[in-house]
């Protein structure tokens, strides 16, 4: 039996909504295992939206309607974007075309947009200097986002990430080729910057390190529940982009029967398995960066991106 | 010429691992740090050692495949241990003074590799796919050459620059897997070796300047000068 | 019968190295040098005449080539061998090293034996690898002192010269893809092999190709702006070091550029090669020049006369034809002798004065009236005036060039020749004319250190005055065989 594409399409958002705060859990008790410690459970980040969902709501006197509407944005924006990009099937489902990838770049960047905002917006010191932080880091990073996307764009000649799944899985030597790996290597120093991993990021909460937990440090209650799981979101959309249009285009449903639904949830929980152990492997083995020094990663990424781009037209 | 029948696949692949080796040429030349130069080095080995097998499967030249682990065994290991053990016995960690910074010193990189794009494009008459693999491997081969010179030329310490030398190695090895797999294995084996009596030699020339001339550094051994 | 002599030539040197690095005696170890560099003298001269008159002879499966032009590098090597080794036993026991001694003595057999190796190679791969040899065993040998200055001296000498030869290993590797194109993806890399391709090679492909091989064959002759090891490595190693390398490495290092010129020769790409030798050799010969007249160490003052002499060399192979290979190979043989003269005496001297400083040497002939004789006139013999060898050799160059397309060149290199007349002997001047204090002490051993002078400089001065017709022929056959390789 063959779902519709309603359906289809509700499972793929639905799938993201849920999963999400999983693949956190993972993370963090993977990082945590390596290091020779036991770790929080797997499902803790569940227990912890739980537990704020449940408390008490604070607002700041300073808070305009900005501050209220911001998670509203940004929990809405993650939940547009697996709408437009192959996370269970690999056919585009109806509503796919309502944007291509720079639109969905867009619609992700919209919600770090609103979070900035709402930083600023209680005129509290710690707001101002984390939102300053990210716009800086968001200068350096979304160049290269672009140009990694126009460099994957440039090598399946057109726009819809569908299309460069099915031109990676068809043709292995596009799959191969110096721009591919590239960009394969371009867009991992962007999921490492975007999802708030080392050399850039810390997990404490020490303010002269803080960057984005200093902008939603105001937030309390079901707001602040709604900006951690907007998060956890977009961690899982990055690494849905690089698994299933760049690194493993395999293992996706192709006619839509719940069977194969659920096979493809679990290969792509199997396909963040693996890349999720690469990312705690490289931020295991460094430590932060100083501050001058966040342009080198995100350096590097943008001239794989740059290379990527050359290698595509000259080869 | 084995590269007249290369197709697509092949292309990709051995295109790929060498811009990748390239890219860790640029590696060395950006970090100051003389342990990251070493591995880098490695990792570019065993790129190159996967290159060659990737020939010899493709091209069917089976002792290729002698090559490769030969290669990765003494320039991937053994090369980079001896290596690792020199600095360790020498107490130095990093380049100081370094004559360009190593932000500098990329972008006259970049620069040598598009010069030496212009001289293998003059010195190719293939076209096609083959054409494309051609260039790329003779500018991968002299860009490597160019970036190992410039790494002996802005670097002052003695461990890089053994290592700019065995990086000009590298990139005629790189090379000559692409264009010429037929060479004769005795020659390839015979290089091989003799690389690694060079490295012998610089460990005990190392050793010498360290207890004689009391620096590994070039920038205080200005004693012989006009 | 030349494969048999070659066979000797090869052994005495190698069982010398070998017995004196077993037996640690320093006394057995210099008259094993010295028995096994006489012995490999007296063979090379049977083996050229054996070649001329048989022809050449392959072995080890096409591997090994001895031909004429081989056989008299390997002559002016055994020559050089020859009179360093007797001047080594008087002036490194002056060393005070008495320990490390037969590890030099078995270092110096090795080096002459990858020397010989060297000429001797038909395969352009195993010929760089011999070089590459070379270039090994010799930094041990530059380096022997243990001094700050011998160190650094070796430690540039390696580098430079390593990094140099490999551009001559890129280059080998272009000729042999180039060479694929028309003889199949495996083939063996013989001199003959390249020639018979080389017409058929791309242009370009083949041009940097070539000068490829001459920039790193030319780094390790010494050619200018690539010479600026020699002058530390010359200076700094012990004399009867600094002469080997001088006379002999040097000589080799062009063979080996005098042999990928006869490979692309005939193509289009010949009148740029020899356009290329030319220029290096003249840009070395000024810049030597430059450098001779301002110098204040003696040894390095010799250093800078070998990249001269190089530039001779280079010019006399870029100019061509019967006259300038002729030239090219008498001029070999010629700065061989007269260089390892000038050696020897500068050796003397700083053993005597306790300094390699122009301006603390002074009235030489007091301290060394015979040598001292010797070495002035080597000193007027290696600034190329007559009635010495190198006014022969460096004139039929000369000869050549002005009647050619070089002849810019050629008057270039009259002019820088004054120079360098003037230039080394007001050095000279003032080290044996010029007043001052502290005689030179006298040394023992004076015997083993004067004889080898003796030895150098009669050749010089029969050779300057008589030039043989049967050498010229020896050359006219020489310079043949080089353009027409394909055998």
């Amino acid at each position: 039996m063959v779902l519709s594409d309603l359906v289809l399409q509700i499972c793929q958002v639905l799938c993201v909504l849920l999963l999400a705060p999983l693949l956190q859990g993972f993370i963090l008790k993977a990082e945590e295992r390596v290091q020779r410690s036991r770790g929080p459970s797997l499902i803790q980040p569940y227990r912890d939206l739980w537990k704020l969902f449940h408390k008490e709501l604070v607002l700041p006197e300073s808070a305009s309607w900005i501050f209220w509407i911001a998670p509203f944005v940004a929990f809405t924006a993650m939940l547009i974007v697996p709408i437009l990009i192959p996370v269970l099937t690999d056919r585009p489902l109806p509503l796919s075309d309502m944007g291509d990838m720079l639109g969905g770049g867009m619609v992700l960047t919209l919600g770090s947009f609103a979070i900035l905002l709402a930083g600023l917006d209680s005129g509290n010191v710690y707001g101002g200097i984390g939102s300053s932080r990210a716009v800086m880091l968001g200068i350096l990073a979304e160049p290269t986002l672009i140009l990694v996307l126009v460099g994957i764009s440039l090598l399946a000649k057109a726009m819809l990430p569908f299309v460069v799944n099915h031109l990676l899985l068809s043709s292995l030597s596009v799959y191969w080729s110096p721009a591919h790996v590239f960009l394969i290597l371009g867009f991992f120093a962007l999921l490492l910057v975007e999802t708030d991993r080392l050399p850039i990021h810390s997990s404490t909460h020490i303010e002269i390190y803080m960057i984005d937990e200093a902008r939603i440090l105001e937030y309390s209650g079901p707001l602040l529940a709604l900006l951690k799981w907007a998060s956890m979101m977009k961690q899982f959309i990055l690494y849905i982009i690089f698994c299933n249009v760049f690194l493993l285009p395999w293992g996706m449903s192709q006619l839509g029967t719940p069977l194969g639904q659920l096979g493809s949830v679990f290969t792509l929980l199997l396909k963040f398995l693996l890349v999720a152990l690469a990312v705690v492997v490289v931020e295991t083995v460094q430590s932060r960066l100083r501050f001058y020094r966040y342009q080198e990663p995100l350096a590097a990424g943008f001239l794989f991106a740059v290379l990527a781009i050359v290698s595509s037209q000259l080869l | 010429m084995f590269l007249a029948h290369v197709n697509s696949l092949e292309a990709s692949i051995f295109s790929s691992l060498a811009i990748l080796s390239l890219l860790l040429a640029f590696v060395m030349l950006g970090s100051h740090w003389l342990r990251n130069y070493v591995y880098a080095f490695a990792a570019e080995s065993w790129l190159i050692a996967a290159l060659s097998a990737a020939v010899g499967y493709f091209g069917g030249y089976r002792e290729l495949y002698a090559i490769a682990v030969l290669t990765a065994l003494f320039r991937g290991l053994v090369l980079p241990w001896l290596l690792v053990r020199i600095i360790s016995h020498l107490n130095v960690k990093r380049e100081m003074h370094a004559v360009l910074q190593p932000s500098s010193s990329l972008v006259v990189g970049a620069l040598l590799v598009m010069f030496a794009f212009v001289i293998a494009n003059h010195m190719n008459h293939e076209t096609a796919t083959a054409g494309h693999v051609v260039v790329l491997a003779l500018t991968i081969m002299i860009s490597l050459k160019l970036l190992g010179f410039l790494m002996l030329s802005v670097r002052n310490e003695a461990i890089s620059q053994i290592l700019g030398l065995l990086v000009l190695e590298n990139g005629i090895f790189l090379g000559s897997q692409i264009l010429v797999p037929g060479m004769p294995m005795l020659i390839e084996i015979v290089i091989l070796f003799d690389l690694l009596i060079v490295v012998a030699c610089f460990g005990m020339l190392v050793r010498y300047l360290v207890v004689h001339a009391g620096t590994t550094s070039s920038r205080e051994l200005q004693k012989l000068v006009g | 019968m030349a494969y048999d002599l070659a066979l000797i030539l090869f052994l005495a040197p190698a069982i010398a190295a070998i017995a004196s690095l077993l037996l640690r005696q320093p006394r057995i170890a210099e008259y094993l040098t010295v028995a096994a560099a006489v012995i490999d003298l007296v063979v090379s001269i049977p083996m050229l005449v054996s070649v001329l008159r048989n022809g050449p002879v392959t072995a080890l499966h096409g591997y090994v080539l001895i031909d004429t032009l081989g056989t008299w590098v390997m002559i002016c090597i055994a020559i050089v061998y020859a009179l360093s080794s007797l001047y080594a036993v008087g002036y490194m026991r002056l060393l005070n090293e008495e320990g490390r001694l037969s590890l030099f003595y078995s270092l110096f057999s090795g080096f002459a034996f990858t020397m010989f190796a060297a000429c001797v190679m038909n395969n352009a791969g195993v010929f760089w690898i011999a070089i590459e040899l070379t270039t090994l065993i010799s930094t041990f040998l530059v380096g022997f002192e243990r001094e700050a200055e011998s160190t650094e001296a070796a430690w540039k000498y390696i580098v430079v010269v390593s990094s140099g030869i490999s551009l001559a290993l890129l280059g080998t590797v272009l000729f042999y893809w180039g060479g694929s194109f028309v003889l199949g993806p495996t083939y063996a890399m013989t001199w003959a092999a390249l020639h018979q391709s080389a017409a058929q090679v791309y242009t370009p492909l083949l041009t940097v190709s070539f000068l490829l091989v001459l920039v790193g064959y030319g780094t390790k002759a010494g050619l200018a702006p690539m010479h600026t090891w020699l002058p530390d490595a010359h200076s700094e190693s012990p004399a009867p070091v600094s002469a080997m390398l001088s006379g002999a490495l040097l000589n080799a290092s062009m063979l080996g550029i005098a042999r990928f010129l006869a490979v692309v020769d005939g193509t289009r790409t010949s009148r740029f090669a020899h356009s290329a030798v030319v220029s290096f050799g003249i840009f070395s010969f000024v810049l030597a020049a430059l450098f001779i007249v301002r110098q204040t160490d003696v040894k390095r003052l010799m250093a800078y006369s070998s990249v001269e002499h190089i530039g001779v060399q280079a010019l006399g192979l870029g100019f061509g034809g019967a006259l300038g290979v002729a030239g090219t190979l008498y001029h070999m043989l010629n700065h061989s002798l007269n260089k390892s003269l000038m050696f020897f005496g500068s050796g003397n001297a700083m053993r005597a004065y306790g300094t390699k400083d122009i301006g603390g040497i002074r009235s030489v002939l007091r301290t060394f009236p015979a040598s001292g004789t010797l070495w002035l006139l080597g000193a007027v013999g290696i600034a190329g005036a007559p009635p010495f060898a190198l006014f022969l050799s460096e004139f039929t160059i000369l000869r050549a060039g002005m009647g050619g397309r070089y002849r810019w060149a050629a008057i270039l290199f009259v002019v820088f020749l004054i120079v360098v007349f003037i230039g080394f002997l007001s050095h000279f001047r003032s080290m044996y004319f010029d007043q001052t204090a502290e005689p030179g002490e006298k040394l023992s051993g004076l015997a083993w250190r004067a004889l080898p002078m003796w030895l150098a400089f009669a050749p010089i001065l029969i050779l300057g005055l008589w030039w043989p017709q049967h050498l010229w022929s020896v050359f006219a056959r020489i310079s043949s065989n080089l353009v027409g390789v394909a055998q």
